[in-house]
């Protein structure tokens, strides 16, 4: 078993106009298991996407305080490539497009930046790895011939996302907003593409604002996150509970005094 | 009273059983190589390069280079020496010609004394067109005969001998016929350590509506001094494109230029070039619109390393006259160290009112996003470099018809990065 670990984390970003940085997470704790999935709602800008691009070492944010663990090591100083050779994979909402470097070329130089320089993946597993994966993700085999998402529509990204995932077998996946601009179907294959991740080598946080992705992958805990920090945690009943109350009815049930970004 | 050199060149191009007229011809330009100017590039100072510094016309058999690996290339050129010829007899009997040079001006000499430096490039433009009409000493011919369309990619593989000291002047000469079609694939190497002078003239004849792609993959020897001059005149429909990966280690001076003449004709003119350690290139990437309602394109990235220099200046010209034309350009360089000097300047000169005329130009760092995504799934900083350096050049790297000779090109720019980013460790 594996534990990712977020302790009293603070973050800031940098305002690259005004040149100042603003504190978004304000001390976030967060313990996932292996075996174990969690999910982060929230509101717009309380920074689940902040604590996400922390946690793989996106350059732009700036850890204050606190730390992050995996299995009691601290990740803070190692390069981004460190982390996920340590097991970490962050399915981005924005996936960078590479034209030139094929889907399948990318695929095996991320699996073999984990194994010995002297022994890269056998082709035929390889290659018997990404056919059932695509077929489980109802994915064409020509989509592994085309450049690195030059040219995917917005749910062939999630996709591809969900296809890495599934090739590279991270000990922790983060999903952020894997479910933005999914149309119902989509969303099915993706959540088929997660769930057949599920097993007890294997840990996930979805960071999410609506709570139907919850329906098909159904977390194990879910955590609520306002204003930069976890505000409440509880099952799957609590995501349903904000599907009908919304945010701010759980805001004033906890008596914070929070003003929520798209509030009037 | 004529020089010694002057002797030995008409001596040796009669010991060559070279026609009067090509002896005459090299003489000729032989004269104008004190008189004329080096061509010009802007900020690019070159002056003291030893351009014309070789003066011997020599054929060396190179035949013993035949290098062990089995090239797949229908002609194989060593040095001076033809080694490899392996080309369809079907389309022989069409009548279409493809040998070296020198084979040709045996066989159909008429075809030779035609174009030869007379119409596209001409021997009396510059010093180093001089120099390389006096000295050429090998080269291939390629002829189509009208509407002769070849799918499959003619591939060429030219290296240039430097296991010896001796100057290597290729001249190309490339005429399609009216409605004709081809793809031609050039790999040019460098075999051997001497410093020797590389002088590359390729002539491009396209007539009416024909349609021609030429791709070419570059990997001399950084002792090598290398001038090249490619041109095309393109006629009315015509269709021309280039696709020039300059991977080259050694010190270059170019001109790259397609000649809109015939009314609708196209040309799209890509290059990539990369440069490393002290290595200095100079390129001018010219296309000018001459004909009404012609087309022409222009698009190159370049790519700085080490304290290398790469000037890489894009020229549209849209003469008065060619009214309903096009022109297009995009130049990008990618600096990958502080110390290296770079610039792509688009230049565009229009003499017409009713055009249409773009350009784009960028110098920038490599994309960081880019990078943050490739290392999100555990691939090491050198090896993000690389991929992004390679989508930095995935437009002309795509442009290249064939797949094997695209995988071609991505192993040599693999090969001449991993040497670079070794170096830095």
């Amino acid at each position: 078993m594996s534990i990712l670990e977020v302790k009293n984390l603070h973050v800031e970003v940098e305002d690259t106009e005004k040149k100042v940085r603003k504190e978004i997470l304000k001390g976030v704790n967060l313990t996932i298991k292996t075996g174990e999935i969690h999910a982060i709602m929230g509101p717009n800008g309380t920074g689940k996407s902040t604590l996400s691009e922390t946690i793989m070492g996106n350059p732009h944010y700036y850890v204050t305080q606190g730390n992050i663990l995996i299995d009691g090591e601290s990740i803070l100083k190692m390069t981004v490539d460190e982390r996920a050779r340590k097991g970490l994979f962050l399915a981005m909402q924005y996936p960078a497009e590479i034209q030139g470097v094929t889907n399948v070329e990318f695929l095996r130089a991320a699996i073999n930046a984990r194994r010995p320089k002297d022994k890269p993946v056998p082709v035929t597993d390889f290659l018997n790895d990404l056919d059932q994966n695509l077929n489980l993700l109802d994915m064409s085999e020509s989509m592994t011939e085309r450049y690195l998402n030059q040219g995917f529509s917005g749910g062939e990204k999630k996709r591809n996302e969900i296809l890495q995932m599934l090739m590279i077998k991270p000990k922790f996946g983060v999903l952020d907003e894997i479910d933005s601009g999914l149309d119902i179907d989509a969303l099915k294959v993706v959540s088929r593409g997660i769930n057949a991740m599920r097993s007890s080598s294997f840990g996930a946080l979805m960071i999410t604002h609506y709570q139907r992705l919850l329906n098909y992958v159904v977390p194990d805990v879910v955590h609520v996150m306002m204003d930069g920090r976890i505000v409440k945690d509880g099952t799957s009943e609590l995501a349903k509970k904000l599907e009908d109350e919304g945010y701010a009815g759980l805001r004033d049930e906890l008596g914070l005094h929070i003003k929520l970004t798209d509030e009037d | 009273m004529k020089s010694d050199r002057y002797q030995e060149l008409k001596h040796a191009s009669q010991l060559h059983q070279e026609p009067d007229w090509l002896t005459a011809q090299r003489l000729n330009a032989f004269d104008l190589i004190g008189q004329l100017k080096l061509p010009h590039m802007q900020r690019f100072a070159y002056e003291n390069w030893p351009l014309t510094k070789q003066r011997n016309l020599v054929w060396q058999d190179s035949k013993e280079q035949m290098l062990d690996k089995q090239s797949t290339a229908n002609l194989i050129q060593i040095g001076e020496t033809k080694v490899q010829r392996k080309f369809d007899p079907r389309l022989d009997k069409k009548g279409v010609i493809f040998a070296d040079l020198f084979a040709v001006l045996k066989s159909r000499p008429e075809l030779i004394k035609n174009y030869l430096m007379k119409q596209v490039i001409k021997y009396e433009e510059n010093k180093l067109t001089a120099y390389h009409m006096a000295y050429m000493n090998c080269g291939y011919v390629l002829y189509l005969p009208s509407n002769c369309v070849i799918n499959k990619p003619i591939e060429v593989d030219l290296v240039q001998d430097c296991t010896n000291k001796n100057a290597w002047i290729p001249h190309i000469l490339i005429i399609a016929e009216k409605g004709s079609q081809v793809k031609i694939v050039q790999h040019l190497k460098t075999i051997g350590n001497e410093p020797n002078t590389a002088n590359m003239v390729m002539e491009v004849v396209a007539k009416a509506n024909s349609h021609i792609e030429i791709s070419s993959l570059e990997e001399l020897n950084k002792n090598t001094l290398f001038y090249f001059n490619r041109r095309a005149n393109i006629a009315e429909n015509a269709h021309v494109e280039w696709a020039i990966g300059l991977m080259n280690n050694c010190d270059t001076v170019g001109d790259l230029d397609s000649e809109l003449i015939g009314e609708g004709s196209y040309a799209n003119s890509k290059a990539i070039a990369i440069t490393s350690g002290k290595q200095k290139v100079g390129f001018n990437n010219r296309v000018t619109n001459r004909g009404l309602h012609t087309t022409g394109l222009i698009n190159q990235r370049g790519v700085l390393l080490d304290s290398s220099k790469l000037i890489f200046d894009g020229i549209g010209q849209i003469v008065h006259g060619a009214h309903g034309s096009n022109a297009d350009q995009k130049n990008r360089v990618l600096m990958m160290s502080d110390e290296a000097k770079g610039d792509a300047n688009p230049l565009l000169l229009i003499d017409e009112n009713d055009v249409i005329a773009a350009h784009a130009a960028s110098v920038g760092p490599v994309d960081k996003m880019q990078m943050y995504y490739l290392m999100s799934r555990g691939i090491s900083y050198a090896k993000a470099q690389r991929l992004v350096i390679r989508g930095f050049l995935g437009a002309v790297i795509d442009a290249i018809p064939a797949k094997n000779v695209r995988q071609n090109m991505i192993d040599i720019l693999e090969r001449k990065l991993i040497r670079e980013q070794n170096k830095q460790h």
